[in-house]
């Protein structure tokens, strides 16, 4: 076991020497237990020093090392070489990003949609301290705790064919994190929010392919965030109709 | 912190907007088509299977059966409200279907021509739609 070897197949791009990006392989030893970010540390420890790509916490928590592993975006700390072994295994920057240097891509443009999402409790009026805590029940907690669990990966983006085709769509992550805050009990943001959820850009964009909630590695289900979101913002559209002027649901 | 909320701008944000200005302007018009390919696809789902197999395979065989189709049963089947039904559950099946045609055409690369696409499947649908009342009517 110790000798056998498995073949990483990585791109590279280092745009101070390289005109367009090439495929390096390496042969990295073969451990039943290592991961493909435990394959590509080992090579930068070992072989190549100049590989360059993110990572932290090693146990699928910060979502940092999402790559291209084989052409289905996962996190590197969570793709065991054993799932490949003994065929070789591409490893490729996440999809629909542009790359900044090896396995690392820019981030802006999702950091920009992300904040256009205003994924935080926003409130009308905040009561004084010595009322205390906004509490919640148990139910409530449970209506938006699944969409809570998003770890802003961008496996869902890379995953997503509509980001693909138009790059101002908000996106799998920034709509379930919209929705997280819209059915938290505490937050009173919504009407902030729909003016760019429920717009052109954002969830109406989404075909429902899906392919988010398949690659998403904490369960999210943003698929199903964005369902919820047409359904309400459908719902709001009807009842603006149906009301009289000034009343909303 | 008190947060004030922004003006709003939109369309679909001032209620005294006519209804059919509102389908017209931008933002709101996937919304009314998404509502009639969601509740399409609801109703064809609930529905569709027992509309064909009374209407494609149980009518047929009870009327090339020596037994003639039951009164009780014509009299249900042509009694308004449920030629009124059959429209519906067939008429938003249409809209399902254009909704889903046209953006996996967007999907497949035709998202500039969105517009185009919306006036071939929706105005499709529609035509569908006549087309059904007309045979209902007769029916």
């Amino acid at each position: 076991m110790a000798d056998q070897t498995i073949t990483l197949e990585v791109f590279r791009y280092r745009p101070e020497t390289d005109n367009e990006p090439t495929f390096q392989k390496y042969d990295v030893p073969y451990r039943a237990d290592w991961v493909v970010l435990d394959a590509l540390n080992w090579i930068k420890d070992n072989v190549d020093g100049t590989l360059s790509f993110r990572w932290s916490c090693r146990m699928g928590v910060c979502g940092s090392c999402g790559m291209m592993v084989n052409g289905v975006p996962r996190l590197t700390c969570s793709a065991f070489l054993r799932e490949f072994f003994p065929e070789p295994v591409r490893v490729e920057p996440l999809a629909n990003f542009p790359v900044e240097r090896d396995l690392i891509v820019g981030l802006d443009s999702f950091m920009e949609k992300l904040k256009k999402a205003k994924p935080w409790l926003i409130r009308k009026e905040e009561k004084p301290l010595s009322e205390g805590e906004y509490l919640q029940t148990p139910a409530e907690l449970a209506r938006y705790k699944q969409f809570s669990m998003c770890i802003n990966c961008t496996l869902c983006y890379a995953a997503c064919p509509v980001v693909g085709h138009e790059p101002h769509f908000l996106g799998p992550a920034a709509i379930a994190l919209a929705q997280r805050y819209n059915l938290d009990s505490r937050d009173q943001g919504r009407d902030e929010r729909q003016e760019i959820v429920a717009g052109h850009e954002a969830v109406w964009d989404c075909t429902f392919v899906g392919e988010c909630s398949q690659v998403c590695p904490k369960h999210v289900d943003p698929a199903g965030a964005i369902q919820q979101a047409k359904i309400a913002s459908t719902i709001d559209w009807y009842t603006r109709f149906l009301l009289p002027k000034g009343q909303t649901r | 912190m008190l947060r004030v909320r922004p003006p709003l701008t939109s369309a679909s944000s001032h209620p005294r907007v006519p209804f059919f200005k509102q389908v017209a302007m931008a933002r709101s018009k996937e919304v009314f088509w998404w509502s009639l390919f969601s509740a399409g696809g609801a109703l064809s789902a609930l529905f569709l299977p027992a509309i064909v197999a009374v209407t494609g395979l149980a009518v047929p065989h009870m009327a090339g059966n020596e037994h003639a189709i039951r009164h009780d049963v014509h009299q249900t089947l042509v009694w308004w409200p449920v030629r009124l039904v059959f429209l519906g559950v067939i008429g938003l099946s249409f809209f399902h279907c254009a909704h889903r045609m046209r953006h996996t055409a967007m999907d497949l690369g035709l998202r500039h021509a969105s517009t185009a696409l919306g006036v071939l499947f929706y105005g499709g649908a529609i035509a569908g739609c006549i087309a059904a009342a007309c045979v209902l009517r007769t029916w």
